[in-house]
């Protein structure tokens, strides 16, 4: 299919066009933080400014638009940076996993024989550890920290994209070679790789979508177990763990303090969502079976 | 086999780890340890641990590792046994029927709630769940059991059989002690299950659409074969094939979930040991969690591998 | 021959079935009327997408629909008129009185259950026996349709036969029930030539084992005269020539029946190119006005754009539908003096 057909598809489809919307919406936010937030000290802009020093949580005001939480730290500034963490964390891991991906799936199924095999048993392996835990056991080696839950994420994220680039090239590989060994006499690998690739791309870059989100998520979910991003971190996930001594409320007022959870709640929830919105309605474009109605 | 390569391995490189990170601190501990003898001692002090049932000492837990982990696994065993069922025969049996009525009000409907689950972090999941159900009604509290219910469970007139709450409570004849540790345990199997449930769902319509389209349904239909039969006999079989392929990863983000649940719901299992481990960089007791949870990962893929002949003929009589 | 005087087995008429998809409405079956006899072989002949499955599929009533509906049109059958039965009268009437086989014996057959289950399957639907005795049952069909050790194979599953077995053991699972009327539709396509020569020949001896009536679906012409009694050829949703199978093939009354035949290549004849009929089938959602031939059709005129002609009998027992079937006599004459 050409890139216009989809592109003009991805924006017909309703769900895929809220998808894409909600991630504009987060890249304005992360790419005008400074303007949207000023950081109180330019160095360090992804600490949470402090309006004061209690510990209970205070209601959206005119200071704080979307209140403070324990500590009074700002939500709306760790908000506003937090998209950015989101964009960077997303960015980052998922670019540079996929990237290794490629590289180990490519090459081991185009040189094939045991080269292939021992790849293959390595990928096994790294796929058959519970990630949450091996995450963990990383950082408890290497410290807390969110470049070190990075690490960890691209250490334990790649293998699905290997396999994944490793079948496609394996598909291509049957039918490419004959063509290539009567129309090019030597092979010209250049040509085969790139050809091999373009044509691969797709499912790779569906993943790659949805990915965006789990890892987004996954990272957040190791800063609210204290081991990602410090305290007072923008970084949505560290914000939440913030809030757990507070979602029971204060006394007759459950709710009291629900801002603390649900708004970096929603934000890590939305910025999940329309990636996977996104993803999904590639996946149905490039469904092969859909298109032939 | 090579799984088991896998802990193994990992275990390899961070034993060399600990003697950079702690050197320096308390030279009597480094000594007492071993810590600064060269890296495959130190490995193989630890194989020869583990091989004697010996994982070392876990400063989280303030008891041997090996302890610890057996104290604290009969009540992950219990969320796990509860989260998996609804989620494989709910996940599966809302996908054959989404699938079916394709692209009805009911198959937007579970498709919506399939990827909003899949996009909903547990832990802020669990942790509305527990601010609605246990804040406002007070119905899920966090924890295993409550006061009264956890000292009875200590006194001699109780009974602990397997150290899981309900089936306790129900061996001792005691309803409402099963009853108490059943409320506490709704809300982490509700959290842990809903991830899941909306990924088995997806993957089962899925591959069940597909199944569906297939020459040999509609020779089924050409028979005079009546069409739920043609369903669940013909169509499920073979759309559950890709479904168990799945299942081995699943059970993989079923652990982290796990991990997640139970920290968030204080309920006090492998998953809060490891994340009491984890933050105390108490590298003796994730290690052995991990382990631990590693082994079990290599038992469930011999399961779902041995699952797989039972489904597919064409594997059997390989 | 056929007694023309018995009863009907099955009578179709002036069936229309559409389908209503998203880029229009393909009109695949337009207007067809054809009767089957008992005990003969009715051939239906034309290119991909001339609408022959779509009728057969039609009769059985397996057509999805959305997005397909049987517009119009009657098929008469033991007293009956299948468009008008509901999905559990049908369901009596498939593998039980009329019976169906396909192209793709490797797909058609489900992967996890034994052969001896799937046809076991058939006769517990519709027979009043044990499992026991639809076992043997199936054995016996086994061995029928030539598959040796069938005690055996019925315990074996689809994978382990060849394609030659498999749509073997379609047909025993067809004729488990002894239907009055099987559809084969390009049941030999997939298969080797020389395994095609097979199942054919066990096609007809068991033709008249079951007395039964079979419509032979097929594009290529050397099976339908290997089979047929009669035949109809089929064009773009219509059938544009209807007669007995030797008259056809010796004396064609359709420009497409005659193109068609012109298209084989004779063992005696000398050719120095293959002469191919010009042109595309129409592309279903764009069909031309008048007669569906008209783009392809040597004799085309005005009149054959404008308006569409209608099956007539040119002959006794021989229809077609053309405007001029004077030219193609013409032609033929010339041909013959040439």
């Amino acid at each position: 299919m050409e890139w216009s057909d989809i592109i003009k598809r991805l924006f017909t489809n309703k769900l895929s066009v809220f998808g894409i919307v909600i991630v504009f919406f987060f890249a304005i936010v992360a790419i005008f933080a400074p303007w949207i937030a000023p950081p109180a000290d330019p160095d360090e802009p992804y600490d949470i400014p402090r309006s004061g020093w209690k510990i209970a949580p205070t209601p959206p005001d005119a200071d704080n638009i979307f209140g403070t939480t324990e500590g009074s730290y700002d939500i709306f500034y760790g908000m506003v940076w937090g998209s950015r963490t989101a964009f960077r964390i997303g960015f980052i891991v998922v670019g540079i996993s996929t990237l290794i991906g490629i590289f180990v799936g490519t090459i081991s199924a185009y040189y094939g024989g045991w080269f292939d095999e021992i790849m293959m048993r390595i990928t096994d392996i790294f796929m058959s550890i519970p990630f949450l835990v091996a995450a963990l056991v990383l950082t408890a080696i290497l410290g807390k920290g969110l470049d070190k839950v990075m690490v960890a994420l691209i250490v334990f994220g790649w293998m699905g994209t290997a396999r994944l680039m490793r079948s496609q090239v394996l598909e291509i590989k049957a039918e490419e070679f004959i063509d290539a060994a009567y129309a090019l006499g030597a092979g010209d690998t250049r040509i085969i790789f790139k050809h091999v690739l373009l044509n691969s791309i797709f499912p790779v870059l569906i993943q790659a979508c949805m990915r965006m989100g789990s890892m987004v998520i996954t990272a957040a979910t190791l800063s609210f177990l204290g081991v990602g991003a410090p305290p007072g971190y923008a970084d949505w996930g560290q914000m939440i763990s913030f809030a757990r001594n507070w979602i029971i409320g204060a006394q007759g007022n459950p709710l009291t303090y629900w801002y603390t959870l649900m708004i970096p709640g929603t934000a890590i929830l939305l910025f999940s969502l329309s990636w996977n919105l996104i993803g999904d309605a590639f996946r149905d474009i490039l469904d092969p079976k859909l298109q032939q109605k | 086999m090579l799984m088991m390569l896998g802990p193994y391995q990992r275990v390899a490189t961070y034993v060399q780890d600990p003697t950079q990170l702690k050197g320096g601190d308390l030279d009597l501990l480094i000594n007492k340890y071993g810590l600064d003898d060269p890296f495959y001692m130190q490995y193989g002090r630890w194989l020869d641990g583990l091989l004697h049932g010996d994982l070392g000492w876990s400063e989280a837990a303030g008891a041997p590792v090996v302890e610890a982990i057996f104290d604290r696994f009969p009540a992950t065993l219990e969320l796990a046994i509860l989260a998996v069922i609804p989620v494989i025969m709910g996940g599966i049996w809302l996908g054959v029927f989404s699938a079916v009525h394709h692209n009805d009000f009911w198959d937007h409907t579970t498709r919506v709630f399939s990827t909003v689950g899949w996009s909903f972090p547990t832990f802020v999941f669990g942790l509305i769940i527990l601010m609605i159900f246990y804040g406002v009604l007070g119905w899920t509290p966090p924890g295993r059991l409550s006061n009264w219910a956890l000292e009875l469970k200590n006194t001699a007139q109780f009974t602990v059989f397997t150290d899981m709450n309900i089936l306790d409570g129900i061996l001792n004849g005691n309803i409402s002690f099963a009853l108490d540790s059943l409320r506490h345990l709704v809300a982490p199997v509700f959290t842990l299950a809903v991830v899941w449930w909306a990924f088995i769902l997806r993957i089962t319509r899925s591959s069940m659409l597909e199944t569906l389209r297939k020459d040999y349904i509609r020779t089924a239909r050409a028979k005079g074969v009546k069409e739920n039969i043609v369903i669940n006999k013909h169509a499920r079989r073979n759309a559950l094939i890709p479904v168990v392929t799945v299942a081995g990863p699943m059970v993989l983000g079923l652990l982290g979930g796990i991990v997640t649940v139970e920290t968030v719901f204080g309920y006090r299992g492998l998953g809060l040991l490891a994340y009491e481990t984890a933050t105390r960089l108490d590298y003796a007791g994730i290690l052995g969690i991990a382990m631990y949870f590693g082994g079990i990962l290599v038992l469930i893929n011999l399961i779902v591998d041995v699952s797989y002949a039972f489904i597919d003929p064409r594997i059997r009589l390989e | 021959m056929i007694d023309l005087s018995k009863e009907k087995l099955i009578d179709v008429n002036n069936l229309k079935t559409y389908f209503h998809t998203e880029e229009g409405t393909v009109k695949a079956v337009d207007g067809v009327s054809f009767e089957i006899y008992p005990g003969e072989t009715l051939g239906i002949v034309g290119e991909s997408g001339c609408g022959k499955s779509v009728t057969s599929l039609s009769i059985m009533r397996l057509i999805e629909s959305p997005p397909g509906k049987i517009e119009e049109g009657e098929i008469l059958f033991d007293g009956k008129d299948l468009t008008e039965l509901n999905q559990t009268q049908m369901r009596k009437i498939r593998g039980n009185d009329i019976s169906m086989i396909f192209q793709e014996p490797m797909t058609s057959l489900n992967p996890v259950y034994t052969v001896g289950d799937q046809i076991m399957e058939a006769l517990l639907i519709h027979k009043d026996i044990n499992k026991k005795q639809a076992r043997e049952e199936a054995i016996n069909m086994l061995r029928k349709v030539g598959i040796p050790l069938p005690e055996q194979r019925v315990d074996e599953y689809p994978h382990q036969l060849s394609g030659g077995m498999r749509q073997r053991v379609m047909i025993a699972m067809a004729l488990s029930c002894d239907p009055q009327l099987l559809i084969a539709d390009e049941p030999t396509t997939a298969l080797d030539v020389t395994i095609q020569a097979q199942i054919l020949e066990l096609m007809n001896s068991l033709k008249d084992q079951f007395d039964m009536a079979i419509m032979m679906i097929t594009h290529d012409l050397g099976v339908i005269a290997e089979v047929s009694d009669r035949v109809a050829v089929m064009y773009a949703g219509k059938i544009v020539e209807y007669a007995d199978v030797e008259t056809l093939y010796a004396d064609p009354k359709h420009p497409y029946a005659w193109g068609l035949m012109h298209s084989i290549p004779h063992i005696e004849k000398d050719l120095e190119r293959l002469e191919a009929i010009p042109g595309n089938v129409p592309n279903p959602l764009n069909f031309p006005d008048g007669c569906k031939y008209n783009t392809r059709c040597p004799f085309a005129t005005d009149k054959c754009r404008t308006e569409e002609p209608e099956l007539e009998e040119v002959e006794e027992g021989h229809y077609s539908a053309c405007w001029h079937v004077d030219k193609l006599e013409a032609k033929k004459a010339e041909e013959k003096s040439a």
